[in-house]
């Protein structure tokens, strides 16, 4: 009986063991709080376009879950920013954008079914606010500003969020292209030092290239695709353009097609 | 009476009277919120496990109890019913050895569920006094249907034998019936809870005053039906599958022939059931999720393809054992059914079906990807495989699936059965043709579903559905009309089973128990950082919605805690079936019968 029963045991505490480690042995994802977003009324557009950035990557996915795979939503990432004041006759890009989240149904992008949510639902003035500014941002003028965050409802509370990056009057020679390099993450996706890379070229394969080559590359990406690197096209992300003042950019180019030295 | 129907009745009163005194205190709750909220604590705290830990262990084991006393006597009623209209009296002991495990069982449950009252209460003071603020009438009437279904209980089981020939046995099923409505009903109430949490009417905003609520449009929500259906069903599957875990635990510690003969009986049909519903359980959570999507796109998204994603692969994991576990329990079987071994031969094919099918379904696409991910693949999705992980591959995966176990009871139905109607051989090859014809289906529209857009393609899944549905009913109708005073080629020899065909009724009791406990996990972590998705945040410290890691540590812990609770119940079980000692037993017969004692006064 003893046997039968230790038989039992070990049949459903080995299937409950195998289960659990199948689950923790999978790639693990935890869907995080998003954090509360505190800007004040002097907020600068390079403020709001990086909270935006955060808010649009998103816990889990966050925006990118439709808007990243090009068949559920449209792709908003490097040109929403220069064709959102062309969509509807009369509207501004800011107030095209901001109705577009508080308001979907209002204007549903041709060959695309009304699936967006009200983001006034789950996000405050000011996270709505700094999400129109990231879109904004790419390929347009960001055109919000701290105005209309105290124009709405909930008020912007005093507090600025996190530092702008603070390059604005270098020369490109002063700048330290390495630790840019680093702090843009470009060794994410690049072999760059330690980092294994493999989504896109290794850093040490851009020496000597154009530096007109690699300038578009870098604030263009879809422009050109490296060979061997067809499949992973789009995977670059479209922001750096905005993101990087003429100085940095310069600095980056030339670094880089200096061998990273 | 008997020592052990005192202890039962014991057991389930003070059940009772816990969890319905716990509830109607509780109701009060809603009270705290007409006073001054800012008073009192948002969130309480548990020991070592936290207040989420202790909620979330309280509650699926009380979910796993409350799915089996669901479950349980919706069979027992259609056991019980065959006994009755086919004369058999086997399906009626059967039914009753049922019953017999719910009483106990019922129990359980209500103390848990007051456990769950406690904790909310306790934990999470200032939801629950929103919830009850908006539900209150409904808690009321929980606790009023609670226990007139305890009473119908006390009355099924106990008047088991009283009322068990004649028209006092169609009452006695009448009160099995009317315990399965009450029973419905209560958790119809209870979803709506739920569902009010994860889908909250459109006019229920984040300023919405809970009082301002209407009752019934807050019950009445996107999902509280598609739930209320998906749950119906799950529950049959699961006290189906606890009932075989049962009889192959006894089949197991069987001392005489006679025994493990019932005891395999018993687990064929708490298998066929368990099985039999499952079949049709996708189709009920393709409708759940169908409402999830239509109540809210993100939400749905975040569910198939946003941090939820991999779960669904885990998910498809649990279903292939469970498939391949149930067809592998009717395969041995048929070693026991004279001229089965005809069908020998074709187990190995569907045996690739099934293996191919869980290979297709468990392949992961719309996924959340890191980048040494896509490094690693060399883009988005995998250049070969991502072909098999959309819905395309796998609704043909799954309705392949479907079709192969049904063929698998079909043969095992027949295994031992001569068809006597002069069109046997024509029916024979209709069912064929049947079955074949919606494999077709099945295929063509999921190679089709490759070359058109994606809004076309999830139509097609409705046609993969009704060709599959409607091909099992055709053969289920052909079949019963062949098999009409058809002749035998043997006995089954029940009892003559291996005893690792036990062990597969384990693992699917097992599995069914740990999948009940991921799906909880899947319904409840959508609504991530929201108590009531989009109107009430949660704003304690364990608002992040866990890994399917960590979370699938606490989906073992809770079935490991109900599995071993149901132990005791099974063990209890046996000990109220005979004496004690031989003296007792001679006791038990030596006293008169009140009748008797009367007539000799």
């Amino acid at each position: 009986m003893w046997r039968t029963n230790l038989a039992v045991a070990f049949v459903v505490l080995g299937t409950l063991g195998v289960y659990t480690a199948v689950a923790n042995m999978i790639p693990q994802v935890q869907s995080d709080v998003p954090e509360e977003l505190v800007l004040s009324a002097d907020v600068t557009p390079e403020e709001l376009v990086a909270a935006g950035e955060i808010l649009f990557a998103g816990s889990g996915g966050g925006c990118t879950a439709c808007h990243g795979l090009g068949t559920r939503a449209p792709d908003l990432l490097g040109s929403i920013g220069s064709t959102c004041e062309t969509r509807e006759s009369g509207k501004s890009c800011k107030d095209y954008l901001y109705e577009a989240l508080v308001e979907p149904g209002a204007y549903v992008v041709e060959g695309f079914q009304a699936i967006m949510p009200d983001m006034s639902r789950t996000l405050s003035d000011a996270q709505i606010w700094s999400l129109v500014a990231f879109l904004e941002s790419q390929g347009g003028e960001v055109t919000v500003t701290g105005a209309d965050l105290a124009a709405s409802d909930d008020g912007p509370p005093a507090m600025a969020p996190t530092d702008p990056v603070t390059n604005g009057d270098v020369a490109p020679a002063d700048i330290d292209a390495a630790a840019l390099l680093q702090s843009l993450g470009c060794a994410a996706c690049h072999a760059y030092g330690a980092a294994p890379g493999g989504v896109g070229p290794a850093i040490s394969a851009m020496a000597g290239l154009d530096l007109d080559y690699l300038r578009r590359s870098i604030i263009d990406p879809a422009a050109d695709t490296a060979t061997g690197f067809e499949a992973l096209a789009g995977t670059m992300p479209l922001t750096f353009g905005e993101q990087l003042t003429d100085a940095e950019l310069e600095a980056l180019v030339t670094y880089l097609a200096g061998g990273a030295e | 009476m008997s020592g052990s129907a005192c202890h039962r009745r014991a057991y389930l009163g003070a059940g009772l009277v816990l969890a319905v005194f716990g509830l109607l205190a509780l109701v009060g709750a809603g009270e705290l919120l007409a006073q001054d909220a800012s008073q009192i604590r948002r969130y309480g705290d548990f020991p070592i496990i936290g207040a989420r830990g202790a909620i979330w262990i309280t509650a699926q084991v009380h979910l796993m109890f409350a799915a089996f006393v669901l479950g349980v006597p919706m069979f027992a009623i259609v056991v019980e019913a065959i006994g009755i209209f086919g004369g058999d009296k086997r399906y009626d002991k059967l039914a009753k050895e049922f019953t017999r495990l719910l009483l106990i069982a019922y129990s359980a449950t209500a103390i848990w569920g007051a456990m769950l009252t406690f904790a909310l209460s306790s934990l999470y003071p200032v939801f629950w006094a929103y919830l009850t603020t908006i539900f209150g009438p409904s808690m009321w009437l929980y606790a009023a249907l609670f226990i007139v279904e305890s009473f119908t209980l006390y009355l099924y089981y106990y008047g088991w034998d009283r009322w068990s020939a004649g028209k006092a046995k169609y009452g006695h099923w009448g009160l099995g019936i009317l315990l399965n409505v009450w029973g419905t009903i209560v958790m119809f109430i209870a979803n709506g809870w739920l569902t009010y949490m994860m889908s909250p009417p459109a006019e229920v905003a984040a300023d919405t005053a809970p009082d301002q609520v209407q009752l019934w449009s807050a019950i009445f929500n996107a999902t509280w039906m598609p739930i209320n259906i998906h749950r119906i069903l799950a529950n049959v599957v699961f006290g189906g599958a606890i009932v075989g875990m049962y009889a192959a635990y006894r089949f197991l510690a069987a001392k005489t022939d006679e025994e493990r003969a019932h005891y395999d009986w018993m687990g064929y049909i708490g298998n066929f059931i368990a099985i039999g519903a499952l079949i049709v359980l996708p189709f009920a959570g393709y409708y759940l999720g169908r409402e999830i999507y239509e109540f809210n796109q993100q939400m749905g998204i975040t569910m198939m393809g946003g941090f939820m994603s991999w779960l669904w692969i885990i998910q498809a994991f649990l279903i292939g054992v469970l498939f391949l576990a149930g067809n592998y329990y009717l395969w041995i079987g048929m070693g026991r059914i004279p001229g089965a071994e005809r069908f020998t031969p074709y187990v190995k094919y569907m045996l690739i079906v099934l293996v191919a099918g869980v290979i297709v379904w468990a392949t992961p696409h719309t996924i959340i990807a890191s980048r040494d991910e896509i490094a690693a693949m060399g883009g988005t999705h995998h250049p070969f495989l991502g072909a098999l992980g959309v819905m395309s591959a796998k609704n043909t995966a799954v309705n392949l699936m479907i079709l192969t176990t049904f063929l698998s009871f079909m043969l095992y139905r027949r295994a031992n059965k001569i068809p006597v109607v002069s069109w046997a051989r024509s029916g024979t090859i209709a069912q064929g043709a049947a079955l074949a014809i919606a494999a077709v289906v099945v295929t063509f529209y999921g190679v089709y579903g490759y070359f058109v857009t994606a809004i076309v393609r999830i139509g097609f899944s409705v046609y993969q559905v009704l060709a599959v549905l409607a091909a099992m009913l055709l053969v289920v109708v052909l079949d019963v009309m062949m098999l009409r005073g058809a002749q035998s080629r043997g006995e089954i020899r029940w009892g003559q089973m291996p005893a690792r065909s036990q062990y597969a009724l384990f693992v699917l009791a097992v599995t069914f128990t740990w999948l009940m406990g991921l799906m909880g996990f899947a319904r409840s972590g959508i609504r991530q950082h929201w108590h009531v998705y989009e109107v009430i945040r949660d704003a304690s410290v364990q608002a992040a919605t866990p890994a399917l890691g960590p979370a699938a540590t606490m989906i073992s812990v809770c079935v490991l805690i109900f599995l071993s609770l149901v132990a005791i119940i099974f063990w209890l079980g046996g000990l109220a079936e005979k004496p004690a000692h031989k003296d007792t037993a001679d006791l038990v017969i030596a006293v008169p019968s009140p009748a008797q004692a009367g007539g000799e006064a």
